[in-house]
């Protein structure tokens, strides 16, 4: 078992609900004890990979091995060996920390000493401790979330799933969490594979991501790898009078929806002179020049044509732009 | 046998934790108890319908008995609350064997509803004739009853796919089944038709035994076959929630 390379191996998986298809066919590997993450906008069938993996939910098709079992023949040998933060809130709030820790290591198997060791060190390091006998209805969003957290290393996985993390928490808090994924990583040794729609928690904790888009994987690779699709640079011009793509020779060119030209490059402060020689030959004037590094937003505006979403940690608007884009 | 354990634990810690929803589960049956039951007590002066006790004593088995029911049905289907909220994701991704943690949380629900009947109980003492030496053994009628009912609510809840058809299948199992068990007047001058169906709810067993345990009065069944029958429905109905559990999922 310990020559194993792989933590997750997954060839071919689709799962359809009905007429819908919310994974496509999807294929990737996990090594052991790397972040790996799945970025994507909503929908694009992160959590139904992870209820997949987790044994939650049979594929249609396809393969899937977690810590060198098939999900679907030795699902209960997976369960074994996994642990999962999920994307809702899973705590009782009728029971205090403690209490949660106790029935969450019960339903594990864990008793007596060894699991109060446990349940000490955990809550310690997630910072709870001294909230231990507290209800936990009367813990905020990132108390309870680090709670979950706690309460998934209860049984030391192999395999740590985080299914949006930080969703709905404050930037603050977010980072928080990050510092705790960090920790675990380095302190227990194991294989996490996260799902965001955060593009900076992927590029902050993930070895390697992948981008994930209407149940397909679109790229896949280390963020330096990812970026590298972009080219060099990206720049922003705001014009007057209607967005065209006036001269295309400096790199790939696009109109946002917004009204801005996206043009990437491989080098910003050698294209901006010349973008602005041709404009003036094309009459056109420019308002505005930005750029920068490219961040996986731009790769994922590159590959799709989409953003996967402005940054903004708000639950509200999150669930506003859900709504409206239905 | 270390999840059941834990779950018998979650269970009976919620309930002591939620004192306020406990009683309101006790004030619906003493508004019966004192409402309806002394009503008609005073109504009904012609005690051998009743066995030959007071309207009172008849009931009140009846309503101890529809406490039980009431508890552990609603705690059952309340597996669906489990769902939306998160806990049972927990449970599925875990290894222990679902249908020992299935069993766990009947039993541990099982346990409080049976606390809630012997607090009407306790009540009941005071304005009925109960007979004290029964009172050990129609608990052990209670607990069963709950099983039953606890299971059948596990059952339906693994089935439901949202919240939105609860307040019908409330509607439809609750009060018909209280009628139908024999609870609030007897069984045998039902028309055969009600009788028929009456026999076929297990609720009209506990009532039955526990009525013989608790005044003496003896409905359509001995005792020992009131008792046997509602062990044996309670061995299946705990049988089909442990399986339909088992299948359950996230979908």
């Amino acid at each position: 078992m310990g020559k194993r390379m792989y933590a997750i191996e997954v060839e071919n998986l689709v799962k359809k609900f009905g007429d819908f298809e919310a994974v496509k066919g999807v294929s990737f590997k996990v090594r052991k004890g790397e972040i790996f993450a799945f970025l994507g906008p909503n929908g694009a069938g992160k959590t139904t990979t992870v209820h997949i993996l987790t044994t939650l939910l049979k594929p249609t098709s396809g393969k899937a091995i977690v810590a060198g079992y098939d999900v679907v023949k030795d699902a209960k040998e997976v369960r074994k060996r996994i642990g999962i933060v999920f994307q809702d809130p899973s705590v009782d709030r009728d029971l205090t920390a403690y209490e949660n820790m106790l029935v969450h290591g019960g339903v594990y198997g864990l008793r007596g000493r060894e699991l109060k060791e446990k349940i000490e060190e955990l809550l310690k390091f997630v910072e709870l401790w001294e909230f231990r006998n507290k209800l936990v209805k009367y813990f905020s969003g990132g108390m309870q979330r680090r709670l979950e957290i706690a309460r998934s290393l209860l049984h030391h996985p192999e395999v740590l799933f985080l299914d949006e993390p930080t969703l709905g928490l404050d930037p603050q808090t977010r980072a928080h969490v990050w510092s705790y994924i960090e920790a675990m990583r380095e302190e227990q040794e194991m294989t996490i594979f996260l799902t965001t729609h955060y593009m900076e928690e992927a590029e902050k904790l993930a070895d390697r991501v992948a981008i994930i888009d209407h149940g397909r994987i679109i790229a896949d690779g280390t963020v330096e790898e990812l970026k590298k699709l972009v080219g060099g640079d990206v720049i922003y011009l705001k014009v007057e009078d209607g967005a065209e793509c006036f001269e295309t020779d400096f790199g790939s060119c696009v109109v946002l929806p917004d009204g801005r030209i996206r043009i990437d490059v491989s080098n910003a402060s050698e294209a901006i002179p010349r973008i602005f020689e041709a404009a003036e030959k094309e009459g056109i004037k420019i308002l505005e020049i930005t750029y920068h590094r490219p961040t996986l937003n731009d790769v994922f505006l590159h590959l799709t044509g989409r953003e996967i979403r402005d940054e903004g940690g708000n639950l509200m608007k999150g669930i506003t732009k859900a709504r409206m884009r239905r | 046998m270390r999840a059941f354990e834990i779950m018998v634990y979650r269970q009976v810690k919620r309930f002591l934790r939620a004192r306020s929803r406990v009683a309101g589960m006790i004030i619906n049956p003493l508004v019966w108890l004192a409402f309806f039951g002394i009503g008609w007590s005073n109504a009904f002066r012609d005690t051998s319908i009743f066995g030959g006790v007071d309207y009172l004593t008849y009931l009140s088995p009846g309503i101890f008995a529809m406490t039980v029911f009431n508890q552990s049905f609603v705690s059952g289907i309340s597996v669906i609350w489990d769902r939306e909220f998160g806990f049972l994701k927990e449970v599925l991704v875990a290894p222990a064997s679902r249908k020992e943690t299935i069993a766990g949380r009947i039993f541990g629900d099982s346990a409080v509803a049976t606390l809630q009947g012997a607090i009407i109980l306790s009540l009941t003492f005071f304005i009925a004739k109960i007979n004290l030496l029964g009172v050990i053994s129609a608990l052990g009628v209670g607990f069963v009853l709950a099983v039953a009912f606890s299971s059948f609510g596990v059952s339906i809840a693994a089935r439901m796919r949202s919240m939105e058809g609860f307040q019908m299948i409330m509607a439809l199992v609750m009060l018909p089944l209280i009628f139908l068990s024999g609870a609030i007047y007897p069984i045998a001058f039902m028309p055969s038709w009600m009788k028929a169906l009456a026999l076929a709810n297990p609720l009209t067993y506990a009532v039955e035994a526990s009525r013989v345990l608790l005044t003496g009065v003896s409905g359509i069944f001995p005792l020992y076959q009131s008792l046997l029958i509602l062990l044996i429905l309670t061995a299946v109905m705990l049988y089909i929630a442990m399986v339909s559990f088992e299948r359950s999922t996230v979908e």
